[in-house]
């Protein structure tokens, strides 16, 4: 469209219009120099301030015995990296973390797909249906998890009531790190149900309707159209929904009263890490996690972003 | 249309723009809007882990202050109990911005950085108001005294207790003449009491609540048995473990037999079925004001002493100065002050079940008539306390790590031989690993101990 | 009006079976997503009494707003309330600033090293308290902001996320727009300013709504950052703070509800930007 633009305007006055392409080329050179750098000033002056030299402080302190009051502390080399591969506590907490990704996330994305599904078909009252599934996502992490280890409390908790049960969901190991994953199912799952009912609606209606003409019915129509260009969508919602369980915290500390869960069941990998760094005081060996952590964390976004240029180059 | 849009779109950025205004404004003053109300003179702010019954009587205590001193200013704050509240304190101290006085348990203190991330009390501001160190426990003081300094001023000792049901024992014929429950001196009695119990209880409850998949109580029932058969945890220099895997076994076997016998049901709420009707549960002293308010007729001894010897699960509550940079002033002496004044008037603080630390509130007639709180005094003459390391306190390293792995032979997830064999081993790797405020192990910091 | 355009509809739109069939399915699933809601209200208007009593039960048999009296009574939660809203505002309105600028920057101007800074930045997507919060508090500690509104904003003022969902936006900005500008004289400080803001109205507004939500919701930070109780956020406040007398589920549950509620309002209000915000925010993420 860009282009046709600019083919009416040159095909009126092509002198003038070579002239002013130069003329502009040097101003935008000439701004771009003189104030380029003082838009992205403020930002990046935050940015390391609070990011970057955070990073290279804790790369630095994972070298050292550093403690919480900020005093000079002593180079330690390696040692806390050593020390952390054989801490089978740390691995357990990684474990909880893992286990709870491979829980939360195919759940979230087949609920929030069928929710969108839904909501996007009912012909009535859409706002009502996106209100009551996006509602839950407006509460702050504590104030949920509040309430559900308030419904999850034997004796006073209205999910055994309602469903006729006596699951210890909070005071047994079996049973703990499922309550968190229905708490977070019910907290997060408005978001990527938005996600997708934003996805389904961009899917132009024409496509539909050829296919309707072919003679194809609502599963095919399902599975060759609406599946197919979902794909980027719940590419997103994958990755987005990993990164976030791989950090979980909130939830499992407020349902546990801050404990490491029955059994220490629901600890997870940055509870663990907070505990090393404020609870024992040692800021050195917590750093040394922190920067582990930060390293799967960047496996995975990195290998996403692989997939995602892989796919668009198969695509092709 | 357009003109009353026009004029909201206006209403409403000015209304935008001054709240922003004000939050920028907020931000920059950087205080609570709280302090902004304030107007006494001396503002002392006071952080406690008090919940439940201990602190509606810890509130009344400052009230009753605060009507006394009104020059004073109390802004007292309730956190979380546990980890949230050691960590918060020793956040704000180590940033700088304690509070004027805390609230720990003695057995923290050591792994608490005295020096540095606690101030020593001033003895002679304490005398003044009326705390001398002969109205103490010589022992009990001195587990506040560190390098020749107090850092800890006893409030309290809090014990774990046996409560039962007179009503429920009383059918079963357990109650001997003084309407206490008979004593208990072996593991079969033990659980031949439990027995009769269980035959004449309310269907549907279980006969004895013990806590079991929670790691703090298990851990100061096991803390309390270990002790009863005069286990060891180290050598006096902290250099060996002496830890006995077999008295471990032991214990853990008494622990775990309430399970496999049926008399608990794991994971019930212990105090709610107490009230309705549970013969026993094993609870901290903090239970009285809840089970007296229930209108129960219960008593409380120590924990029974099935492997002969008299020893239960003690800890006591101390007031702390959390270290500020410019400690001093009418503010450090208003935190003297209140803090003297709450040890002075335990009594109130006897009514929550704790023993009064101050050793004349003991001897008033209007505690020895308290009950049962008369009936478990005793107690504090043969606690159970952990080993005294920087890793050792309420919550602390030590409870944390075994804590948990004493549940799981408790729950039935492991068996008690091999948790033994567990918990030896957390023990050698914590006497050997480095407490992280001074860089010394437990043998090499022996001033702490 | 309301009823004519109702009316319009039904008449075009007819009730079949599998409609009356799918919208049943819709109130079903909405009742299973509003009942922890629902009996958090209620429960807030139980006595206390009643909120522990065994077995439990949906509705109050004394209906009483005992908890929210309470609530207002023992001040905390106003205060946090302030704090909350203090804390939202400045953070939203710092990043709605540096983000723009920078997404502009970053999409529009040349200077030298943009490439690498740009990828810098990027990588400041896999960054968040929860992955470096240790050395993040102990910087924080370094600069003396322990305890400090300052502390618990500045460090959410640089989020690389908004600056991409920005950057993406004026990237798509026709340059035609700025260049007349640029040739009747105007500067790129007032070109940013009269031109490309306006125009990036809804992006900035998603932004905004998305940083508030997520600034007002936020615990993990003002955790560890803030250990005054005065100092408190919502979140915080409800999660570490306990009044004296133990859970006190009716009041922990209005609490609870005073947290959640002006996002629920705003939501109410703001739907359409916000659900235009998330599209928005999904797309560019694509």
């Amino acid at each position: 469209m860009t282009t046709s633009a600019h083919m009416t305007t040159g095909a009126v006055a092509a002198p003038a219009r070579a002239r002013t392409a130069t003329a502009v080329a040097t101003v935008r050179r000439k701004q771009g120099f003189q104030h380029g750098g003082w838009f992205v000033a403020p930002f990046l002056a935050l940015f390391v301030l609070f990011v970057i030299w955070p990073l290279l402080r804790g790369v630095y302190l994972s070298f050292t015995d550093a403690n919480i009051s900020g005093d000079a502390a002593n180079f330690v080399g390696l040692d806390n990296y050593r020390e952390a591969l054989h801490d089978s506590a740390m691995w357990d907490a990684l474990g909880h973390s893992a286990y709870f990704t491979l829980l939360v996330v195919p759940c979230i994305t087949v609920l929030a797909f069928l929710l969108a599904m839904l909501a996007h078909h009912i012909e009535r009252g859409k706002w009502l249906w996106r209100l009551c599934f996006f509602v839950p996502f407006l509460l702050p992490s504590t104030v949920a998890a509040n309430m559900f280890q308030w419904l999850f409390t034997q004796g006073i908790g209205l999910i055994n009531e309602t469903f006729g049960l006596d699951t210890p969901w909070l005071t047994d190991k079996s049973y703990a790190m499922l309550a968190i994953v229905i708490e977070t199912l019910w907290w997060t799952v408005g978001f990527s149900f938005l996600l997708y009912l934003a996805a389904l609606q961009g899917i132009p209606d024409h496509l539909y309707e050829a296919a309707k003409l072919d003679g194809a019915n609502a599963w095919h129509r399902m599975v060759h159209i609406t599946l197919p260009m979902l794909r980027n969508i719940t590419g997103l919602v994958i990755a987005l929904q990993i990164l976030a369980s791989l950090q979980l915290f909130d939830q499992a500390v407020v349902m546990m009263d801050f404990g490491p869960g029955p059994e220490v069941s629901t600890r997870s990998f940055v509870q663990y890490t907070l505990e090393q760094g404020f609870t024992s005081y040692r800021v050195g060996y917590a750093s040394a996690m922190s920067i582990i952590f930060f390293v799967i964390i960047a496996v995975v976004a990195l290998a996403r972003m692989w997939l995602l240029r892989n796919r668009e180059e198969s695509g092709r | 249309m357009g003109r009353p849009d026009l004029s909201r779109r206006h209403l409403l950025s000015a209304a935008g723009g001054l709240t922003v205004a004000a939050g920028f404004g907020f931000a920059a003053l950087g205080t609570g809007a709280d302090a902004l109300a304030s107007g006494a003179d001396t503002r002392v702010r006071y952080w406690n882990l008090f919940s439940g019954g201990d602190g509606a009587n810890m509130i009344a205590m400052l009230d009753a202050f605060r009507k006394a001193h009104p020059g004073i200013d109390v802004k007292d704050s309730t956190l979380q109990w546990g980890n949230p509240f050691y960590t918060k304190l020793a956040m704000a101290a180590a940033g700088n911005r304690a509070p004027d006085l805390g609230v720990m348990h003695m057995g923290r203190v050591t792994g608490f950085s005295p020096g540095r991330l606690l101030d020593p009390w001033d003895v002679g501001l304490l005398a003044k108001y009326g705390v001398r160190e002969q109205d103490y426990n010589p022992a009990l003081w001195k587990r506040g005294v560190i390098d020749g300094k107090l850092y800890a001023l006893p409030l309290d000792i809090h014990v774990q207790l046996c409560f039962y049901r007179k009503d429920v024992l009383k059918k079963a014929g357990l109650l001997g003449d003084d309407g206490r429950m008979i004593p208990v001196t072996s593991t079969d009695e033990w659980f031949d009491v439990l027995k009769k119990a269980r035959a004449v209880q309310k269907k549907g409850l279980q006969t004895i609540g013990l806590w079991t998949n929670d790691q703090n109580f298990q851990w100061w029932f096991f803390v309390a048995f270990y002790t009863q058969l005069g286990g060891r945890w180290f050598n006096d220099d902290n250099t060996e473990v002496l830890f006995d895997p077999d008295k471990a076994t032991q214990v853990l076997e008494f622990l775990r037999r309430h399970v496999t016998d049926g008399y608990v049901i794991p994971g019930a709420p212990t105090g709610e079925q107490f009230i309705n009707g549970a013969p026993f549960t094993w609870e901290g002293n903090w239970s009285v004001p809840v089970f007296s308010g229930a209108k129960l007729d219960y008593g409380a001894t120590p924990l029974p002493p099935v492997f002969g010897k008299q020893a239960t699960h003690a800890e006591s509550h101390a007031f702390v100065l959390p270290h500020q940079a410019g400690r001093g002033g009418a503010t450090n002496e208003g935190a003297h002050e209140l803090a003297a004044y709450v040890v002075t008037h335990a009594l109130q603080w006897a009514a929550g079940g704790h023993i009064p630390a101050y050793t004349p509130t003991l001897s008033t007639a209007a505690y020895k008539k308290l009950t049962p709180q008369n009936e478990y005094v005793s107690a504090m003459d043969h606690q159970a306390t952990e080993p005294k390391v920087w890793f050792a306190g309420s919550t602390g390293v030590l409870a944390q790590d075994l804590g948990p792995v004493v549940v799981s032979s408790t729950m039935g997830s492991a068996k008690p031989a091999s948790v033994a064999q567990t918990m030896k081993r957390h023990l050698t790797r914590l006497l050997a690993s480095k407490n992280p405020m001074d860089g010394r192990t437990a043998a090499q910091g022996g001033a702490v101990a | 009006m309301t009823t004519a355009v109702q009316v319009r509809k039904s008449t075009r739109k007819p009730w079949t079976p599998s409609q009356i069939i799918l919208t049943l399915l819709g109130v079903a699933v909405s009742a299973v997503f509003v009942a922890p809601i629902a009996a958090a209200l209620f429960t807030s208007l139980k006595s206390e009494a009643e909120a522990a009593e065994i077995p439990p039960h949906w509705l109050p048999k004394v209906w009483t707003a005992q908890a929210w009296k309470a609530l207002w009574e023992t001040g905390n939660i106003t205060n946090w309330f302030i704090n909350s809203l203090v804390v939202s505002v400045c953070v939203t309105s710092v990043v709605l600033t540096v983000s723009a600028l920078a997404g502009y920057g970053f999409a529009r101007t040349e200077f030298r090293g943009k490439g690498v800074l740009m990828g810098i930045v990027m990588s400041g997507l896999m960054i968040s308290p929860a992955v470096l919060g240790v050395p993040l508090f102990t910087t924080v500690q370094q600069m003396g902001m322990v305890d400090t509104y300052w502390g618990m904003i500045l460090p959410q003022c640089a989020p690389a996320a908004m600056v991409y969902i920005l950057y993406k936006f004026f990237q798509g900005v026709p340059r035609e727009l700025e260049e007349a500008a640029f040739i009747d004289g105007a500067g790129r400080w007032r070109v940013f300013f009269t031109i490309v803001v306006p125009l990036a109205r809804p992006s900035l507004a998603a932004v905004g709504i998305f940083t508030f939500i997520a600034s007002w919701n936020n615990f993990l930070w003002p955790y560890m950052v803030t250990n005054n109780p005065d100092l408190m956020t919502m979140p915080n406040g409800i999660a570490t703070v306990m009044n004296s007398y133990g859970i006190q589920w009716a009041q922990l549950m209005a609490g609870g509800l005073m947290a959640g509620l002006p996002l629920i309002i705003v939501f109410v209000f703001f739907q359409r930007q916000i659900v235009a915000g998330v599209a928005h925010t999904g797309l560019a993420g694509q």
